[in-house]
C-alpha cells in the first residue's frame, strides 16, 4: 500500500429516495495538498463526500483509497479517510466531554486495545494541534461554532489518515473563527491530501492545489488558474457570481 | 411517622429504577425518547395477546408477551433504517399498537374468563407483588442491564454522530436492536409489576433531570442512576404514607426534582 495520499473514484453514481443525485463521476487525485470541492448548495458534495466515506450505497462505480477498494465500507474507508462533517450534524444534546469525544476515534470498534495512557496523549497531541487543548474537558454542548469546528477536526486527525475529508468547514463559524481555522487547515495540507467542501471559496482559493467544481456531477477539475474562471464559476451558480478586487466571490 | 415498607416493595422498585435508570440516558443519547415512550403502549398489546395465546397453546403469558412483542419493536428499526423520520416510524407505530391493543383487550375481554385485572398494566401493583414477583423483576432487570450497560458509551456516540461511529467500524444495525431489545425486554418483562404509568415516567424524566446536572456521558448515567432509585423510594415511602399508587408518587417526585435541577443545575 502506497504512503502518497490517494483517493480516486470510478464511475460513480448515487441516487438518494429515488433521485439520482450525480452519476458517472470519477477523478484521481494523488498527494498531499488542498482540493477545493466547490457548488452550490444542493449540488450533492455531502452526498458526494458520504459516497465517498460508504456511508451511503453506491448505485455503481467503485471508491479505492490508499489503493484500496472501500466502496461500501465505511469500516474500511475510516482507516484512510478522515472525515469532518458540518457542524449541524452533530447531535450536541447530550453531555459529553470534548475529550470523550475525541477518545473514541481511538478506543472504538476494531476491537484495538490500546493503552488508555496512549490514547489520552494522542488526543491531547492532536488538541495542541488544533488549538483545542484548553476546552478538552469542556462539554462539546458548550462550544462555539469555532470551537467545535476545531474539535471535529482533531477528532479526525486522531487517527492520523492520509485524506481528509471535509464538509463545509469554514460555514457557521463567526469571521475571527474562520481565519483561524483556514490557517490550520492550510497547516494541516502540507503533509495530507484535504478535499474541503464549501460554497464560498474566496478564503481558501489561494491555499488550494486543485479546485473541483462539482454541481450533481463533476464539472471541472484542474489547479486553481484552469478552473476558477468567472465563466465557469457562473455557469453552476448562475448570476450570483461577481468579480470584486481581481477575485471571484459568490453572493 | 415512619411507615411500615415491605422489603419486597423496596426491592421491586428499586430494581426497576436502576433497569430505566440506565434506559433514559440512553434514549435521551439516541435522541428515541419518542420511541422509548411508546413501547409501554405495544407491551401492553404485548400483554394483553399473550392471554389467549397462553391459554391455547400453554406455558406463562409474560413469555408469550416477550415472544410477541419484541419483535414488534423491532418495526420501527427497520422503518428508521430505511430512512424514515424516528417521530414518523413512532406515530406509524403508537397507532398500530394502540389501535391493536383496543381490538385485543376487547376480545380478550369478551372471549376469554381473565383472571387478573388488565387496570394492574396500566398503573401497576408494586404493592401486591410476592416474592416471585421480586425473582422475576431482578432477572428482568439484570437481563436490561447486561444489554445495556457494556455497550453504554457506543450508544451514546451513535446518538452523537451516526457516521462517524460507522467509520469506526461498528456495526451501527446491531446497537439498534440491541437497544429495541432491552427496551422492549423492560417495558413488557415489567408492565405487570409496575405499570403502564411509572414506565412513562421513568422512561422520560432521569434522563432529562441528569442533562441539567451533568457534564459528560458517565456523569449523565451516574445522575439518572441516582434520580432514578431515590426518585422511587421517596416515591413509595409517600405513597404508603398517604395511601396513593406508587406510580403517582414517583412520578410527582421526579417532576419536582426535574424543576430543581432547572433551577439549579449547570448553565
Amino acid at each position: 500500500m502506497s504512503k502518497v495520499p490517494s483517493l480516486s473514484a470510478e464511475e460513480v453514481s448515487v441516487s438518494l429516495r429515488g433521485e439520482r443525485i450525480f452519476e458517472g463521476v470519477s477523478f484521481n487525485l494523488k498527494g498531499p495538498g488542498l482540493v477545493i470541492v466547490l457548488g452550490p448548495n444542493g449540488a450533492g458534495k455531502t452526498t458526494l463526500f458520504k459516497a465517498l466515506l460508504g456511508l451511503i450505497p453506491l448505485d455503481r462505480g467503485r471508491v479505492i483509497a490508499m489503493g484500496d477498494d472501500v466502496t461500501g465500507r465505511p469500516e474500511v474507508a475510516g482507516r484512510y479517510l478522515g472525515y469532518v462533517p458540518q457542524l449541524n450534524t452533530v447531535f450536541t444534546g447530550f453531555p459529553v466531554t470534548v475529550r470523550e469525544f475525541i477518545e473514541a476515534s481511538l478506543t472504538l470498534g476494531r476491537g484495538r486495545l490500546i493503552k488508555e495512557r496512549l490514547v489520552r496523549e494522542r488526543v491531547e497531541t492532536c488538541l495542541r494541534t488544533v488549538g483545542a487543548m484548553e476546552y478538552a474537558d469542556r462539554p462539546v454542548s458548550k462550544l462555539s461554532g469555532g470551537q467545535l469546528q476545531r474539535v471535529l477536526i482533531a477528532r479526525a486527525l486522531v487517527r492520523d489518515p492520509p485524506v481528509l475529508l471535509m464538509d463545509e468547514p469554514t460555514s457557521a463559524i463567526d469571521p475571527k473563527g474562520k481565519e483561524d481555522v483556514i490557517r490550520l487547515i492550510a497547516e494541516l495540507s502540507r503533509d495530507r491530501m484535504i478535499l474541503l467542501s464549501t460554497h464560498d471559496p474566496a478564503a481558501l482559493i489561494a491555499r488550494a492545489r486543485e479546485v473541483m467544481v462539482f454541481n450533481r456531477g463533476i464539472r471541472a477539475l484542474g489547479p486553481p488558474s484552469e478552473v476558477f474562471r468567472l465563466d465557469l464559476i457562473r455557469e453552476v451558480y448562475g448570476g450570483s457570481v461577481y468579480l470584486i478586487e481581481k477575485c471571484i466571490h459568490i453572493l | 411517622m415512619i411507615p411500615e415498607i415491605d422489603p419486597r416493595w423496596v426491592l421491586i422498585v428499586l430494581f426497576t429504577s436502576l433497569t430505566y435508570g440506565v434506559i433514559s440516558p440512553v434514549a435521551a443519547a439516541r435522541r428515541m425518547y419518542y420511541f422509548a415512550s411508546s413501547l409501554p403502549h405495544s407491551a401492553l398489546l404485548a400483554a394483553v395477546v399473550a392471554y389467549p395465546l397462553s391459554t391455547i397453546l400453554g406455558g406463562e403469558p409474560v413469555l408469550w408477551a416477550l415472544v410477541t412483542g419484541v419483535p414488534l419493536s423491532y418495526i420501527v428499526i427497520l422503518l428508521l433504517q430505511k430512512g424514515v423520520s424516528e417521530e414518523i416510524a413512532t406515530a406509524v407505530f403508537v397507532s398500530f399498537s394502540v389501535s391493536a391493543s383496543v381490538a385485543a383487550i376487547y376480545y380478550v375481554l369478551t372471549r376469554f374468563p381473565v383472571r387478573e385485572s388488565l387496570w394492574s398494566y396500566i398503573i401497576g401493583d408494586p404493592l401486591l407483588a410476592s416474592w416471585h414477583d421480586v425473582w422475576y423483576v431482578a432477572l428482568i432487570s439484570l437481563l436490561s442491564l447486561v444489554l445495556l450497560i457494556p455497550f453504554y458509551r457506543r450508544q451514546v456516540l451513535i446518538g452523537v454522530d451516526r457516521d462517524f461511529v460507522k467509520l469506526s467500524g461498528i456495526r451501527i444495525k446491531l446497537y439498534d436492536y440491541l437497544f429495541a431489545t432491552s427496551l422492549s425486554l423492560a417495558t413488557i418483562g415489567l408492565l405487570k409489576v409496575v405499570g403502564f404509568v411509572m414506565e412513562h415516567v421513568l422512561i422520560l424524566l432521569p434522563a432529562s433531570i441528569a442533562l441539567n446536572v451533568a457534564r459528560s456521558s458517565s456523569q449523565a448515567l451516574v445522575a439518572s442512576l441516582t434520580v432514578s432509585s431515590t426518585a422511587s423510594l421517596v416515591g413509595l415511602t409517600l405513597a404508603i404514607l398517604f395511601n396513593q399508587v406508587p406510580s403517582a408518587t414517583i412520578g410527582f417526585v421526579l417532576l419536582a426534582m426535574y424543576i430543581a435541577s432547572l433551577v439549579g443545575g449547570r448553565e
